[in-house]
This record gives C-alpha cells, sequence and structure tokens, in this order.
C-alpha cells in the first residue's frame, strides 16, 4: 500500500517534469515558427531567384497572416517566460531570453518593407519644364501624353526608383520600370 | 505603365517584392499584391483585377522634346530627387546585364538578356529582337493576321509599332533614302513612305499625300529581356526574317 502511493507520488512528479520539459521547449519551438514567418517568403522572394507561381503563393499567403501570427507568437513566449523564469536554471533563462529577442525581432521585420529600403521610393516627385532639365538629348525617357499634358519620365532615375505614382491631366497612373 | 484605378478605387502603389527580377507591387489602399509586368492583383482583396495599360514611349530626351514642344508648348519632367543624384547610374543596362537570369529559355535563337518589343495582338504574342529592328527598320510583319510596323526613329534608337493599315487597306512602309544617313540620323527630313504616295513622321502621322494629316494605329508593345518575354508569354513566337 505503501508503496503504491510513492509509485503513484513519483509517477505524478516525473509527469510534472515531463510537462515542465514540454513547457521549456515551448518558447523555443514558438520562436522558431515567428522567426519562420518572417524567412519563408525571404527565402521565397529572394532577388535574382526563380520563384514558381506556388512558391510566390505562399510567400504572399505567409506574408498575410505573418503580422498577426508574429504576434500572438509573441504574448505566447511572454507569458511561458513569466511562468517559467523563476523556476528556470541560467541556462534555460538565457534560452528564455534568445526566444524572447527572436520573438520580438520576427514581429517587428514581418512589419518591415525592406524592398523600400533597397530601392528608395519617390515620395514627393518634383517637375520642372524641358528647358530646365539637366538631360543630354540622348537620354531616353518614359514618355506618356494624356490630353494637353506631356510627361517625360527619365529612364536612369526610374531604374533607380522603379515606382512613381502620379497624376497626368486629372488620370491617377503609376509608372514602373 | 498602368492607370492605377481598380474597380472604380484610385489606388496608390509601392514595391513589396520581386518575383523573377519583375516587381510585385501592393496597394496602399486594400494590400493587395500585383505583378509590375503584367498589370494584375494576384492576391488579396482586388486579386482578379486588371490594371488598364496605360500607352506610353519610350524616347530620347530630344525627340520628346521636338513632339511635345511641337503640339503642346509645354511638357515636363521628372526631376531628380533631391539626395539621390549620385545614385542614378547611366551604366545601369549594363550592371542589370552581369545579373544571373532565374530562368532561361533556349531553342528559339535568343539570348537569355538579349533585348525584345514583345507584341501581344489577338492573342497572340511575338517577340522581335531589337537589334534587328535597329537594323532593318522598319519591320513589317503580321500578327493574327494584322500588319504591323515597327519603326526606330529618327535618333535611331526611339522605337514605335504601328499598325500599318490606312483607310481600310494594308500599305508598305519603306524608309526614304533621300532622308536618311542626314545629321547623323537627327534629320528633321527623317520620313517613311508608303505605296499610296504618303509621307509618315516618326508620331505616325500623313505629313503629305492623300493620307495628310491623319495618324496610324499606334500598337502597345513591351521592351523586355527575351527571358521575361517568355516567362509570360509561353507561346510566344520570335520574328526571324
Amino acid at each position: 500500500m505503501k508503496l503504491r502511493v510513492m509509485n503513484q507520488l513519483m509517477d505524478r512528479s516525473e509527469n510534472r517534469r515531463l510537462e515542465n520539459r514540454g513547457l521549456w521547449l515551448l518558447p523555443g519551438l514558438l520562436a522558431i515558427f515567428s522567426l519562420s514567418l518572417f524567412l519563408i517568403p525571404a527565402f521565397v522572394i529572394r532577388p535574382f531567384r526563380h520563384q514558381s507561381e506556388r512558391a510566390l503563393e505562399l510567400a504572399i499567403a505567409v506574408k498575410r497572416i505573418a503580422p498577426a501570427l508574429t504576434v500572438a507568437a509573441l504574448v505566447g513566449v511572454l507569458a511561458l517566460s513569466l511562468r517559467l523564469w523563476r523556476r528556470s536554471s541560467r541556462a534555460s533563462r538565457t534560452g528564455i531570453v534568445i526566444a524572447l529577442a527572436l520573438s520580438v525581432a520576427s514581429a517587428v521585420m514581418v512589419r518591415q518593407n525592406y524592398f523600400e529600403w533597397m530601392f528608395h521610393p519617390i515620395k514627393a516627385a518634383g517637375f520642372v519644364s524641358a528647358g530646365d532639365a539637366h538631360l543630354s538629348d540622348k537620354e531616353m525617357v518614359m514618355a506618356v501624353r494624356i490630353g494637353q499634358e506631356a510627361r517625360a519620365y527619365p529612364i536612369v532615375q526610374m531604374a533607380y526608383h522603379h515606382i512613381l505614382n502620379d497624376t497626368v491631366a486629372e488620370v491617377p497612373i503609376v509608372v514602373t520600370y | 505603365m498602368w492607370k492605377r484605378t481598380a474597380r472604380g478605387r484610385e489606388l496608390h502603389f509601392y514595391l513589396a517584392g520581386i518575383n523573377n527580377q519583375n516587381f510585385l507591387m501592393r496597394d496602399r489602399e486594400t494590400g493587395s499584391w500585383w505583378q509590375q509586368v503584367t498589370g494584375r492583383a494576384i492576391s488579396g482583396e482586388l486579386a482578379g483585377s486588371a490594371l488598364e495599360l496605360m500607352p506610353n514611349d519610350e524616347l530620347t530626351f530630344a525627340l520628346w522634346k521636338s513632339e511635345s514642344s511641337k503640339e503642346h508648348g509645354h511638357g515636363l519632367v521628372l526631376a531628380p530627387v533631391a539626395g539621390h543624384e549620385k545614385d542614378y547610374d547611366k551604366e545601369w543596362e549594363k550592371e542589370v546585364a552581369k545579373y544571373p537570369v532565374p530562368l532561361t529559355f533556349p531553342g528559339q535563337g535568343l539570348q537569355d538578356r538579349d533585348v525584345i518589343l514583345g507584341v501581344t495582338f489577338g492573342g497572340q504574342a511575338r517577340a522581335f529582337p531589337l537589334a534587328k529592328v535597329r537594323g532593318q527598320t522598319p519591320v513589317e510583319d503580321k500578327i493574327a493576321g494584322v500588319p504591323v510596323a515597327l519603326v526606330t526613329g529618327p535618333d535611331g534608337e526611339s522605337v514605335r509599332v504601328f499598325r500599318s493599315q490606312w483607310n481600310g487597306m494594308d500599305i508598305d512602309l519603306y524608309r526614304d533614302a533621300e532622308s536618311d544617313g542626314q545629321s547623323g540620323g537627327q534629320s528633321p527630313e527623317w520620313r517613311l513612305l508608303d505605296s499610296q504616295g504618303n509621307t509618315w513622321n516618326f508620331a505616325g502621322c500623313a505629313t503629305s499625300g492623300p493620307a495628310a494629316g491623319q495618324c496610324l494605329e499606334k500598337i502597345n508593345f513591351l521592351k523586355d529581356y527575351w527571358f521575361d518575354w517568355k516567362n509570360y508569354n509561353p507561346r510566344t513566337t520570335v520574328y526571324s526574317h
């Protein structure tokens, strides 16, 4: 009888230890999940690489859910950290801090448009008359004419900025290169 | 170049990614994802919508100036963005040519980064190697039964594509030998002749002859790298005369 109780007690503490081990793994898993929400689309839409239609679909689908899911993961990691911190060894605490840092970094990164860091969008376009433009005659321009209004977008500038939202003769257009 | 309206809404686009060396854009209004090269929304609220193409030309500044001042008195030029003047790389085409290509389509006689003029008409797509158009201008061909002429302008750089039909008749365009080779190709005399006794300028308008004052229909085309054109127009043929 006594033995059985002791066995049961031992089982229970064993279970708890297992449960705790599971709990300790959870922040790490959540952090990896969160990081993958940033890394999967970043990997798929690398410049110079081929993207199949399905890979692109996956990347965009992940990008669409990533902002919400990374916050949820961060909340989860935070809650677990609070619960586990006191009982944790030094090594586990290091692990918790890393998981937290990764979750925060992911939640921040999925909100950044790093393509805009690379390609410098035009925030406010300025225009000059043909006479005031410092362009050589040979320079290529993208030209559009709507009604009485004509516009020229030097290709050397568009090849750098790539995109411009403009309005010509009250027609909203987007110039891309 | 696209009109940035879809389903009655004005949209503002920004760069959001890269797909086979073309851009992906998103609009600030709905966050939908768009292909720069096709003008189609591929994901998000506006998925399935297509932007309307805004007809445009790639011209030398000199030609643009002469055409826009003649007809409109003025035109505006995008100014360099402050702080980026030094970033504009006149050699950007040579830089791009060094990039690896994400896709390759051998077998139709073109290199991946050969520049082509892509024309789609009546569901058919054809690629015209730019070097060929420059060398043989005007290049005449038929796409889906419609006669087209690809023409390099007086500057030897600017290209336009016209439907070579006037008054319901197919016309043969050819270079006026007399106006050729004058003052480095910048000759104001530059013109095309046709079999009906008309002369045509680079805007595609008849300056004399029975068609005087009338203009040919301009056909949209895309100046593109071969691999990219082939990727989005898998059934394209290549002009090879």
